[in-house]
């Protein structure tokens, strides 16, 4: 391939012990323990190409038998095809509702929730069916992004196992029913000021519901709001309260932090202000200007941890001594000598296990006090995140690179405690009626707490959820929830930004609005979730006329300049310290236990608390980390799972505190040792039937008194193994370089080091397409890319990708037209991770197209590899050519079962494939082509911005550009020269018109 | 002993042959002229509607713009089937008693979509977008015939792949001035070539013939 040189780029990160300099450029990515440890199994599976079984259909025909029954199926499809094509009806409105064009899709403007927190959307809805949601740009938490939770809500919306029926005690009965049933109770409740009435909600900002919850408690002063989401921040919050006395809410500013230091906080994904964060962490990774720097200290390898420049593995229950061992150091810097009076003791004496970290890290932060972040994590205990904020006091970063606000709600505690709290209340038959919207409670309680024995003490329970999940089962009353998609609301940003819910689609399950159930304990049963939002707002429009500020308000999705006010925040060094001495006095001693591992709990990247585990987009999708799909699984590192004997897919049984599960095990490099962390959100039981039996319900193990992570749990292999369905080992591109790193430092010094992976390549027959308009191109650059995977369900949402199952995943059979390829680089224990996004790269010399009997894939002047579906007779000989493995076959006809409600969500622009067809990525033609239709009726050409592919409008980390070469002044036309441009399989001459852009990271010398 | 076969077996046998030659290919032919057959095609043959409505009258008697009522296709890939409120536009003041449009009456009172019956009809995969063709002078006549004489809808045009690609590859000759399009009996004035070069300046029309302009 290439001649050997000393001196690999990449050298100067994570160094792997094997590597020798002889070896070629990015040989030395691995994808897999089982690619790296060149197992048996691994071998085969490249050989064989295609996974075992793939040439058999699911009913178990085979090859032969299917040839046989060919013939005769030809012979009816020729008889079938004498008939003429069936009728069709067009069907217009009786009267067209104003601004609707059939044929050209309408935007409307809303938000998502998820913790409390509203994410402004975009919906694209087509003569009233929402089908694509993107981020609003004017919303300061989106930016014009959306998560892979905001993006899969409207799948969740059209789930035809969404729960239809308001049911007493199983057996359906009218809305009208139940608000007869609550007016004859009513007054019985005034009488004894709500003293058994009990609510327990979402964490919550909404203006509209804190006031209903408000105007309850006036009419009820005995009743109770309680509020309940399992991955509750309550930790900063009282992190806050310690270093600054007030509950304040931090708002993170990445743009300007040039060290970043993570106390195990996944700040770049699933939860918080990650898309905003991820927008302007990416912008500071690229080398051109000073690049940022990450130090990042967790047990479970986060997607945070991946992009980091420095990766400390501790277990959970150790961060905290790293976090006083920093505080030590930052105290022995020049001019902040008064700090080690105050925290005598903090960090270990002389220094503990990490001193040479603990050092390297305070010295770089003091060399950027100022422009440097210290945070931490939500399962770190109260005190680590006091101790971050005193860091960031003392290093005068404390109104530069981090503000507070106010904390939104003023309910207080709105994790485990506060349902250990409402436990209690029941436990005490303090209560009475009790109303649930939070998000399926049983299921997410923590085992202890045993929360639908619970639930059965309570006389009457109202029950408002999606589904007919877990807490359903267990409620008296259970009353379908609308959709957030098909009600009205309100909510607030990360930094308090308003926005407006509107609907985009009437209840598709006649779905009860949160706010009318609510409002119906005020004796409100008349008016719709509209009128009551429409009443809280008029008296609180600031000025003029209410009704075109509402409509301006609706347009843009948010209320302008309703951001809270930033609060000043004076550190209260007493309070730290004296949370320090606590906390270090209580330190539990370990128990010793040969076989005790450390039990640690995570949000999982698809499910998140299990709210999302019947959506089969985020079922499907693999995991950024593991690449795992339909499935969670206990990880543990390598070295723990050596000293246990256990292999990926080995069942073992976790016991703690006398209660017991089994779990599938998957080694996870990188991973702390003697650690085990348990995702959570699987094991459903419900009536979804999606969710149900996939993997382990990991909430059973946790403990209300530590919900995070404990010591002592007890592992024990079982003879049982599972099967998981990990997509890394498919599409294996054979150890050649494709995802390409350096660190800045080798970069500045040797930028002609990449000259071998792009450039002119000699070829028999040129062929150029540059004669058109438009050269459509693409450049991705791996220095932003977190792998946190919002594009590929972005690209599902666009262009009607079926989702096809575990059983076919197992045998390769992911439609996804976008993966995310995650490699390890290095070793086993300290691996670095770099994530790249591959999906058809349109080469300019294809090597599909050479191949196709029935000139199914060609080549259009503009430079698109087209795929033409209606030519397809499925001979899959373009896959087997593809060196990028980006083309995905319909083996079956996956779209057939499609249920009816899913079936609205079909982007009309873009064909549904059939049985036998081979797709793949197109650069999103139909957006291009309704550009150029557009732009051309006005007599110009399509604007740089004007167009670009879902996948690139999704991305937080502005990963993805899209645009046209043959505008030199466009943004992707400058990064096909910028210097980090290389092609991927540069020596094979395809000249793909996706060009990568390496990964630079910014090592901290000391540390080398 | 007297020939098995008498002479007159050799003609049967060549006769034989060439029928068995000839027929596989005289069916491939034969499914050749049927694919591109009205029969096929689906040209010429009246579509039944729920309501009878007459272009004749409408456009030939009224002269009412094509636009009025298909108000979408300058626009959108759709030209629009009028709502119904659009026919009670006129029909609430004249014909409002007429026996004929019972059904559109009744239908507009109790909010009944109007089941109108598709006359032009293209595969699923194929993208046709009406609003550039129209910008770029192609006439509703080119395609749609001479639907001012047509008393019930029918399809002139085969829609083959084959007659799309005719024009998109030398669209000159089917265009005129934009603001012509919904002129039913418009034809060039002088030399044809020249009209039709002038016309390709005067729209800035672009020859597409890449499979994705229509397929996606």
């Amino acid at each position: 391939m290439k001649t050997p040189r000393p001196g690999g780029i990449e050298q100067g990160v994570s160094p792997s012990p094997n590597r020798t300099g002889a070896e070629p450029l990015g040989a030395h990515h691995w994808r897999s323990l089982e690619e790296l440890q060149g197992s048996i199994e691994f071998q085969k599976a490249l050989e064989r190409e295609f996974p075992a079984g793939a040439a058999e259909l699911a009913d178990g025909l085979d090859r032969r038998s299917f040839i046989q029954l060919l013939g005769a199926s030809l012979a009816a499809s020729a008889l079938g095809g004498c008939t003429s094509a069936p009728a069709e009806r067009i069907l217009p409105y009786t009267h067209q509702p104003p601004g609707l064009t059939p044929g050209n899709p309408l935007h409307f403007a809303t938000a998502l929730s998820l913790g409390g927190r509203a994410v402004g959307v975009l919906a694209t809805s087509w003569e009233g069916r929402p089908t694509k949601l993107e981020g609003n740009p004017l919303h300061p938490s989106s930016q014009g992004s959306a998560g892979v939770f905001e993006q899969a809500a409207l799948l969740q919306l059209y789930d035809p196992q969404r729960a239809r029926l308001v049911k007493h005690r199983g057996v359906p009965v009218a809305w009208k029913t139940f608000l007869t049933e609550l007016s004859r109770r009513l007054p019985q409740m005034r009488r004894s000021n709500g003293a058994g009435l009990r609510f327990l909600l979402e964490p919550t900002a909404s203006p509209v519901l804190t006031d209903l919850e408000t105007r309850i408690q006036q009419a009820f002063p005995a009743s109770r709001f309680y509020h309940y989401e399992p991955l509750s921040d309550d930790n900063g919050r009282r992190g806050t309260q310690i270093a600054f006395g007030q509950a304040l809410e931090p708002q993170w500013d990445f743009s300007r932090a040039e060290v970043v230091v993570s106390l195990e906080a996944d700040f770049l994904a699933s939860s918080g202000p990650h898309l905003r964060s991820t927008r302007a962490f990416a912008q500071r990774r690229d080398p051109g200007q000073p690049m940022n720097r990450l130090y990042v200290v967790e047990s479970n390898l986060s997607i945070t941890g991946t992009i980091a420049d420095h990766r400390l593995r501790l277990p959970p229950s150790e961060i905290q001594t790293f976090a006083l061992e920093l505080l030590a150091e930052v105290g022995r810097q020049p001019g902040l000598g008064f700090l080690l009076g105050t925290f005598q003791g903090a960090g270990p004496p002389g220094g503990g296990a990490h001193a040479k970290w603990a050092r390297a890290l305070a010295a770089d932060l003091f060399r950027h006090r100022g422009r440097s972040l210290v945070l931490a994590g939500p399962g770190q205990p109260p005190v680590v995140h006091g101790v971050a904020h005193a860091i960031n006091a003392f290093l005068g970063n404390i109104g530069q690179t981090v503000q507070f606000i106010r904390a939104l709600e003023t309910a207080g505690d709105s994790g485990v405690a506060s349902l250990s709290a409402l436990a209690d209340d029941i436990k005490a038959l303090r209560v009475d009626t009790l109303v649930i919207s939070a998000r399926n409670p049983v299921y997410t309680a923590p085992g202890d707490l045993d929360f639908s024995s619970k639930l059965a003490l309570v006389p009457n329970s109202i029950y408002h959820g999606l589904y007919e999940d877990e807490t359903w089962r267990y409620a008296a009353w259970g009353i379908p929830a609308a959709h957030p998609l098909e009600t009205w609301s309100d909510a607030r940003g990360h930094d308090g930004t308003i926005s407006i819910l509107q609907p985009l689609i009437a209840p598709l399950f006649n779905g009860i609005p949160e706010l009318e159930l609510i409002a119906s304990f005020l004796g409100v049963v008349d008016k719709s979730a509209h009128q009551i939002l429409q009443e809280f707002w008029i008296g609180r429009a600031p000025g003029g006329d209410f009704e075109s500020r509402w409509d301006q308000w609706l347009a843009s999705g948010l209320i302008p300049a309703s951001a809270a006010p930033v609060v000043s925040a004076t550190i209260r060094l007493d309070a730290v310290a004296a949370a320090i001495q606590a906390a270090v006095k209580s330190r539990r001693a370990p128990a010793k236990h040969s076989n005790a591992l450390e039990i640690a709990f995570c949000a999982d990247y698809k499910v998140y608390d299990g709210r999302f585990a019947n959506n089969a987009w985020l079922q499907e999708l693999p995991d950024p980390i593991t690449n795992l799909t339909w499935d969670n699984a206990a990880l543990l590192s390598p070295a723990t799972a050596t000293r246990l004997e256990l292999k990926r897919g080995d069942v073992v049984s976790i016991e703690y505190r006398g209660r017991r599960i089994e779990a599938p095990i998957l080694v996870l490099p990188g991973h702390a040792d003697e650690v085990i962390s348990l995702p959570l959100g699987y094991g459903r039981t419900g009536a979804e039937s999606v969710a149900r039996d996939v993997g382990f319900n990991a909430f059973v193990l946790r403990d209300s008194s530590a919900p995070w992570f404990d010591k002592g749990v007890t592992v024990t292999k079982q003879k049982r193994t599972h099967p998981l369905a990990i997509t890394h080992d498919h599409w294996s591109m054979e150890g050649r370089e494709l995802a390409i790193e350096d660190n800045v430092q080798h970069f500045q010094q040797h930028p002609g080091e990449l000259d071998e992976h792009r450039g002119p390549v000699e070829a028999l027959y040129q062929v150029t397409y540059d004669k058109e308009n438009y050269q459509w191109a693409m450049a991705v650059d791996l220095s932003r890319c977190t792998g946190c995977s919002a594009c590929v369900v972005a690209c599902q949402a666009e262009n009607n990708i079926p989702v096809v199952g575990k059983q076919q995943v197992l045998k390769s059979r992911e439609m996804h037209w976008l993966r995310i390829d995650r490699y390890f680089t290095g070793s086993l224990e300290e691996p670095g991770v770099i994530t790249q996004p591959v999906a058809c790269v349109h080469c300019e010399a294809a090597p599909c197209e050479y191949v196709c009997p029935v000139n199914a894939t060609v080549h259009s002047d503009e430079g698109l590899n087209e795929m033409v579906y209606n030519r397809c007779v499925g001979t899959r000989y373009c896959s087997n050519n593809c060196p990028y493995k980006v083309r995905r076959f319909n083996y079956l006809h996956y779209t057939q079962q499609t249920p009816s409600s899913e079936r609205m969500l079909m982007n009309p622009d873009v064909t549904v494939r059939a049985r036998g067809v081979m797709e793949k990525c197109t650069y999103c033609v139909q957006r291009i082509e309704r550009a150029r239709i557009h732009s051309r009726i006005e007599g110009r050409a399509i604007r740089d911005g004007e167009l670009t592919t879902a996948c690139a409008q999704a991305c937080p980390a502005q990963a993805l550009t899209f645009g046209t070469l043959s505008d030199a002044s466009s943004v992707v036309a400058r990064l096909h020269r910028d210097r980090r441009r290389y092609d991927l399989l540069h020596e094979l001459g395809t000249r793909p018109r996706t060009a990568y852009l390496i990964r630079i990271k910014n090592p901290n010398p000391e540390l080398a | 002993m007297s020939a098995l076969f008498p002479r007159s077996a050799n003609t049967v046998l060549r006769v034989v042959v060439v029928v068995l030659l000839a027929t596989p290919l005289l069916a491939v032919g034969a499914l050749y002229v049927y694919a591109y057959s009205p029969l096929y095609t689906s040209q010429y043959s009246q579509v039944a509607q729920v309501i009878q409505f007459d272009h004749r009258h409408h456009v030939s008697d009224d002269g009412i713009d094509c636009r009025y009522c298909h108000r979408s296709v300058e626009t959108s890939p759709f030209a629009g089937i009028p709502s119904t409120s659009v026919c009670l536009s006129c029909h609430e003041q004249i014909w409002n008693r007429s026996p004929l449009l019972e059904e559109l009456r009744a239908r507009y009172f109790t909010d009944r979509a109007i089941p109108w019956a598709r006359v032009h009809r293209l595969p699923d995969f194929v993208y046709f977008n009406h609003s550039i063709h129209v910008n770029k002078g192609i006439g509703c006549a080119t395609c749609h015939g001479r639907v001012d004489e047509m008393a019930l809808v029918e399809q002139v045009a085969p829609l083959t792949m084959g007659w799309c690609l005719d024009c998109h590859r030398d669209p000159a000759t089917h265009l005129r001035p934009v603001q012509e399009i919904t002129n039913m009996t418009w034809e060039p004035r002088g030399d044809r070539d020249q009209v039709a070069r002038e016309l390709m300046r005067q729209n800035q029309v672009h020859t597409r013939t890449n499979c994705t302009t229509c397929h996606r």
